[in-house]
């Protein structure tokens, strides 16, 4: 165990180690590539702090995780509701089907232009592609959970006499639940992606509009350190993500996977 | 509660003829075994006595009763059935001691009884200590245990059960046997017990009926006058269960080979 997170560690080490010297760290003798071009690890770090001393990362910061979260919140409702609606509704599954499977096969992403002209330079914009982006992931999984709602459970509860709503309560909902759950960290890392790109494409502030600035005037430190920025955040939302997950469905047997 | 089917023809709209014209009893209190080959309608047979027959699937012909009472005009909360699967189809997501309370819960039995009822069983199960494990952290048997006791928890009047210690090894299915049949003779719930295995049959049925392969027709009703309380690991030593086993071998013989 010890062994193994030491492994990890010096490969990191390593990693950061070999990237400094290659652009011009420990004195420069080892300078391969422009640190223009790439930003040296250690003036990353260093630019975090400038970044944050302005007052900016914070308010970034806030701008696009409120625009990731509101997507993720309409994505998980309206995902979880379509899928539902149509889960039971099968006649209507049937008729909008080929839609949804056309929409999903575009690349969400490439939506961001024209959400940027129907919804302005604004959050809404973001929290649409957010939303977007999300959606399907929901959906698809809602609707997967529907059908494959065990048979043998919902005879079980209709020989004790249960009615719709006992059916939905103890079998429906819970079985639906663990697809929903299943699903939550990628949601998370979609809602975080939409958010950002949203940013590049046309927007005020935000995370994504500060490295779209920072790359036009070639501040690679700055850029790195978005990146760092948006990896520790990614990391630290997806781990809670994970951890929720866990929790909810404990009763899983381990390794299983969206069962 | 008496259950008395009568010409019961179950046909699905595929084409397949699942049981043909059988009749049965099964009086009050008593525990009957069906025994026939796989695939012979038996858990078909089970699935119309309990209305889980989709009725735009079937064409049932016949009569099922429920004391005196067509099943197509009873209300299945009145009527109190149980049902005990092959497969224990415990809820995956609730423990041990909330599975044995489900039947409670949609029954509306106020929560202080729901919880003395739910202990008394487990402890009778030997499920003590693991009432709030979740069913895959236990065992196959325990699993079925707790199938049998949620089924018993509600007391339903009558209760149908389709192989349900069909998935066990031969130890555990021998030792719920013998729970089942003490949990019986305790209860003298009604019971309808389908199997494909003969000596499960002789063991816990107090009349044993014979189908034939598909489409399942009655081919004989044995009376097993072995008297109760019987003990499933000596019975099968008996001279009166060796009679019993060949006698109905040589009616379901025919039917098994195929």
């Amino acid at each position: 165990m010890i062994a193994r997170v030491a492994r990890r560690l010096a490969l990191i080490a390593a990693v950061l180690v070999a990237w400094e010297a290659a652009t011009g760290g420990f004195g420069g003798g080892l300078r391969a590539v422009d640190p223009i071009l790439v930003a040296r690890p250690s003036s990353a770090v260093a630019e975090i702090g400038r970044y944050a001393a302005t007052g900016l990362l914070t308010r970034d910061l806030v701008t696009t995780l409120q625009a990731a979260f509101a997507g993720l919140a309409l994505g998980m409702v309206l995902g979880v509701g379509t899928g539902l609606v149509l889960g039971y509704l099968r006649p209507i599954a049937d008729t909008v089907e080929p839609l949804l499977v056309a929409l999903n096969s575009l690349p969400r992403i490439a939506l961001a232009p024209i959400l940027i002209i129907a919804f302005g330079l604004g959050i809404t914009s973001k929290i649409f592609l957010a939303f977007i982006t999300v959606f399907f992931v929901i959906f698809f999984n809602t609707y997967q959970g529907v059908q494959s709602v065990d048979p043998d459970l919902v005879r079980v509860v209709t020989v004790m006499g249960g009615t719709r709503a006992h059916l939905a309560r103890y079998v429906i909902l819970p079985s639906v639940f663990s697809w929903i759950f299943a699903a939550l960290r990628t949601s998370v890392s979609f809602a975080l992606s939409g958010a950002v790109v949203g940013e590049f494409v046309g927007s005020t502030a935000g995370l994504g509009y500060r490295m779209t600035i920072a790359a036009g005037l070639l501040d690679t430190e700055r850029v790195y350190a978005i990146l760092l920025i948006l990896m520790v955040v990614a990391v630290t939302l997806v781990e809670v993500a994970r951890r929720v997950e866990g929790r909810v469905l404990r009763w899983r047997p381990a390794g299983v996977v969206g069962a | 509660m008496r259950i008395d089917i009568e010409g019961l023809t179950i046909r699905f709209r595929g084409g397949v003829e699942a049981v043909r014209d059988v009749g049965l009893s099964v009086g009050s209190g008593e525990l009957v075994a069906v025994v026939g080959p796989s695939g012979c309608g038996k858990s078909t047979m089970l699935n119309a006595i309990a209305g889980l027959l989709p009725a735009a699937e079937v064409d049932i012909g016949g009569t099922v009763a429920l004391d005196g009472a067509d099943i197509r005009r009873a209300d299945r909360r009145a009527l109190a059935l149980g049902y005990v699967f092959q497969r224990d189809a415990l809820l995956p997501w609730a423990t041990i001691a909330a599975n044995v309370e489900l039947g409670l819960r949609i029954r509306g039995v106020p929560a202080p009884e729901r919880a003395r009822r739910v202990a008394e069983l487990i402890g009778i199960a030997g499920l003590a200590g693991f009432e709030r494990y979740y069913p895959h952290q236990v065992s196959g048997g325990m699993r079925q245990r707790t199938s049998l006791i949620r089924t018993l928890a509600y007391e339903p009047r009558a209760i149908l059960m389709d192989e349900p210690f069909g998935a066990l090894d031969a130890q555990n299915r021998m030792i719920l046997q013998s729970e089942l049949l003490r949990m019986w003779e305790r209860t003298r719930t009604t019971i309808l017990f389908v199997t494909h295995d003969l000596a499960e049959a002789i063991t816990l049925g107090q009349r044993v009926v014979a189908f034939s392969k598909r489409p399942g027709r009655v081919t004989g009703v044995f009376d097993v006058p072995i008297p109760g309380p019987r003990d499933v690991f000596e019975i099968r030593g008996t001279s009166e269960f060796t009679r019993l086993e060949r006698e109905i071998w040589s009616h379901l013989r025919e039917d098994f080979r195929a």
